[in-house]
């Protein structure tokens, strides 16, 4: 019942993830369609970054360690560098402490971060149903 | 024991020596009798020999009195004043016993200064026995050991070499001081030293107290790790009402913590397999559920439970790990109790469910919201919980009752019928790698989830306690404090966030925000 409810309440939201953990980005690929998402994957961050330009997701969900650009540089280019700010709410995942540094700027940029490793995907769908 | 060696060494040598000199003394006794009185030659040398063996026993009985007799005094002096060591006065006392060996410096130091003050105020005119009071502080004052007295006002008056030097303090800020103004102490549980002046103050005369694994900041900020022991003597005629004798472990205890670090390490790298284990059993479960026959869906709720049990394993350490590196932190948020705690136990129903038990709830309609960071107090119902299941023994019941207590705090308890515990053995419960030896061979576990809790549980500004009777079952309990009072508390502090902290500890949760 609760799942019905979600998934016409989302109603179709476009979700973009950058990750290139297969498993991680299978799974939840999966759980987002399935709570009624619209996903689109990309494993490359260079890629991700251009699909991210185009303006055309509500939500990106971005991996700090990506190939091609690293995930704090994609997040620089579409927030404090950004040529034409984006509407997309930006969730960083990670599973590694971040440095002093980087946990800054992730604060500063991001709309929300979390931890890949203690996440399971329904707890994923839960906090991106809540996240506005 | 290096000592007892080098006694033993040195005593031989005088002995050895003495019997040279005693063989050369009767070659001479035996060659005046045989050559000028003419003594026949085989007396001479029966008398020379008796008399050579004669002479060297009561020389070693005399060296060995003289070398042990101080340590005689000593070992008399201590166990006289020791206190609860009176009826074992005949016998030595057990060094081997780490307690009691710092017990025994203690009271040595407090025995010196209490001489010192019958001195002061009763023979100042003995000027040899003023001398010898002298030396025997000053010889205090040069243990290697750092040593702080303690008037009736808790204020250091006196404080020996070693703890000037270890605390690396200018003695304007050590004398005259608090304890807690001159050193930061940091206590690994509620027992702190404060505390327990305090009760001794209101209602103790004389007694002892002991600590380990306690947290030395020194001002330069580096931090040593002491096990302190401490003597309270009432209005002590010395001023020394309280003598605190500190020992440095930090080598000892930085060995346990790398351990547990690598551990850490080790775990950390488990997290994400488990959570991808979890990940793909939730997709079974949500896409194959129904379809499945009882048996196989009956062994998916295993899995679950395996994996859920794993995590909680995981978290426990990882925690632990986090509390030990000061790194752990909440943020509480307000939170409807009654939902909360009842979605927490519908997760742990397929645990209970897969074992055969009865989850009872009794959770009262009229809890205020509380302030919780629901992460870590997801660990202590699991924590709980599992517990219960584990000494469940052969009964089939676990009671969760939740209610807002008399003192406004909302408390919840997890009650089994399982074996339960001895008194003797729920004091230690909420310790740090504690298990029941009853029970330790039978049960695994790891000794961290009750340890975790009070942690926990101390951060949200709660308290934890247990109830057990051996054979009977146990009732574990823990309080958390009303959103309104929390809130209450934030506008008068000024903080804009609830972040608490306690045993100094800071966070790591947050990052888990929105």
């Amino acid at each position: 019942m609760d799942q019905e409810q979600a998934t016409t309440e989302q109603g179709g939201r476009k979700v973009l993830i950058i990750e290139d953990e297969y498993f991680i980005s299978e799974l939840y690929v999966r759980a987002l369609k399935r709570a009624g998402y619209q996903v689109d994957l990309t494993i490359d961050g260079a890629i991700g970054l251009q699909k991210a330009q185009t303006d055309d997701y509500d939500i990106i969900l971005l991996d700090i360690m990506v190939p091609t650009i690293t995930g704090t540089e994609i997040l620089e280019k579409l927030r404090d560098k950004a040529e034409e700010p984006i509407r997309a709410k930006i969730i960083v995942t990670t599973n590694l402490e971040q440095s002093e540094e980087n946990k800054a700027a992730i604060e500063r940029q991001a709309d929300a971060y979390i931890i890949k490793a203690e996440i399971t995907p329904k707890q994923l769908v839960e906090f991106l149903n809540s996240v506005g | 024991m290096d000592h007892s060696k080098r006694l033993r060494a040195q005593v031989y040598t005088y002995i050895a020596s003495a019997l040279i000199l005693v063989s050369v003394f009767s070659i001479i006794v035996w060659y005046v009798l045989f050559e000028f009185i003419g003594v026949d030659s085989f007396l001479a040398i029966i008398v020379s020999f008796v008399g050579l063996i004669g002479f060297s026993l009561i020389l070693s009985e005399l060296v060995l009195k003289a070398v042990l007799e101080p340590l005689n005094a000593l070992v008399r002096a201590i166990m006289h004043v020791a206190p609860g060591h009176e009826n074992s006065s005949s016998s030595p006392p057990n060094l081997e016993n780490v307690h009691t060996g710092k017990e025994l410096i203690n009271n040595m130091a407090l025995q010196v200064y209490q001489l010192a003050s019958y001195g002061s105020s009763q023979s100042t005119n003995d000027s040899s026995h003023r001398k010898e009071l002298i030396q025997a502080i000053n010889i205090v004052n040069h243990l290697p050991l750092p040593m702080l007295v303690l008037n009736n006002e808790r204020i250091i008056t006196n404080a020996s070499e070693s703890a000037i030097t270890y605390l690396a303090a200018e003695t304007s800020k050590l004398f005259g001081q608090t304890l807690e103004d001159a050193v930061r102490l940091t206590f690994p549980s509620d027992h702190t030293l404060s505390r327990w002046m305090e009760e001794c103050q209101k209602n103790k005369v004389t007694t002892t107290g002991f600590w380990e694994r306690v947290r030395v900041t020194l001002p330069d900020q580096t931090e040593k790790q002491c096990d302190l022991s401490a003597h309270y003597n009432r209005d002590n005629p010395s001023g020394a009402d309280f003598i605190i004798t500190m020992f440095d472990r930090t080598e000892h205890y930085q060995h346990d913590d790398d351990s547990l670090n690598f551990v850490a390490m080790a775990v950390h790298e488990l997290r994400t397999p488990v959570t991808m284990l979890r990940g793909y059993i939730e997709v079974f479960e949500d896409e194959l559920g129904d379809t499945l026959s009882e048996e196989l869906q009956d062994f998916m709720h295993k899995m679950e439970v395996a994996a859920g049990q794993l995590t909680i394993f995981v978290n426990n350490i990882l925690n632990v790990a986090r509390i030990e590196q000061n790194q752990l932190m909440m943020q509480l948020q307000e939170a409807d109790w009654g939902k909360a705690l009842n979605s927490m136990l519908d997760d742990m129903q397929i645990r209970t469910n897969i074992n055969d038990i009865v989850l009872e709830r009794h959770i009262d309609e009229n809890i205020p919201t509380v302030g919780i960071d629901r992460v870590s107090i997801y660990e202590v119902i699991a924590n709980l919980i599992d517990n219960a299941i584990k000494y469940r023994g052969k009964s089939k019941k676990i009671i969760v009752t939740s209610k807002v207590g008399g003192n406004g705090l909302v408390h919840t308890t997890v009650q089994d019928f399982g074996v339960g515990m001895p008194s003797s053995v729920t004091t230690n419960l909420f310790e740090k790698f504690y298990r029941n030896h009853r029970t330790r061979n039978k049960v695994s576990g790891t000794g961290l989830g009750l340890y975790l809790t009070k942690a926990i549980i101390s951060a949200h500004g709660g308290q934890v306690w247990v109830n057990s009777k051996e054979g009977e079952g146990s009732t574990f309990g823990f309080s958390v404090v009303p959103y309104a009072q929390l809130d209450k508390e934030l506008r008068e502090s000024g903080d804009k966030e609830i972040i608490r902290q306690s045993h100094g500890w800071v966070k790591n949760h947050s990052m888990y925000r929105r």
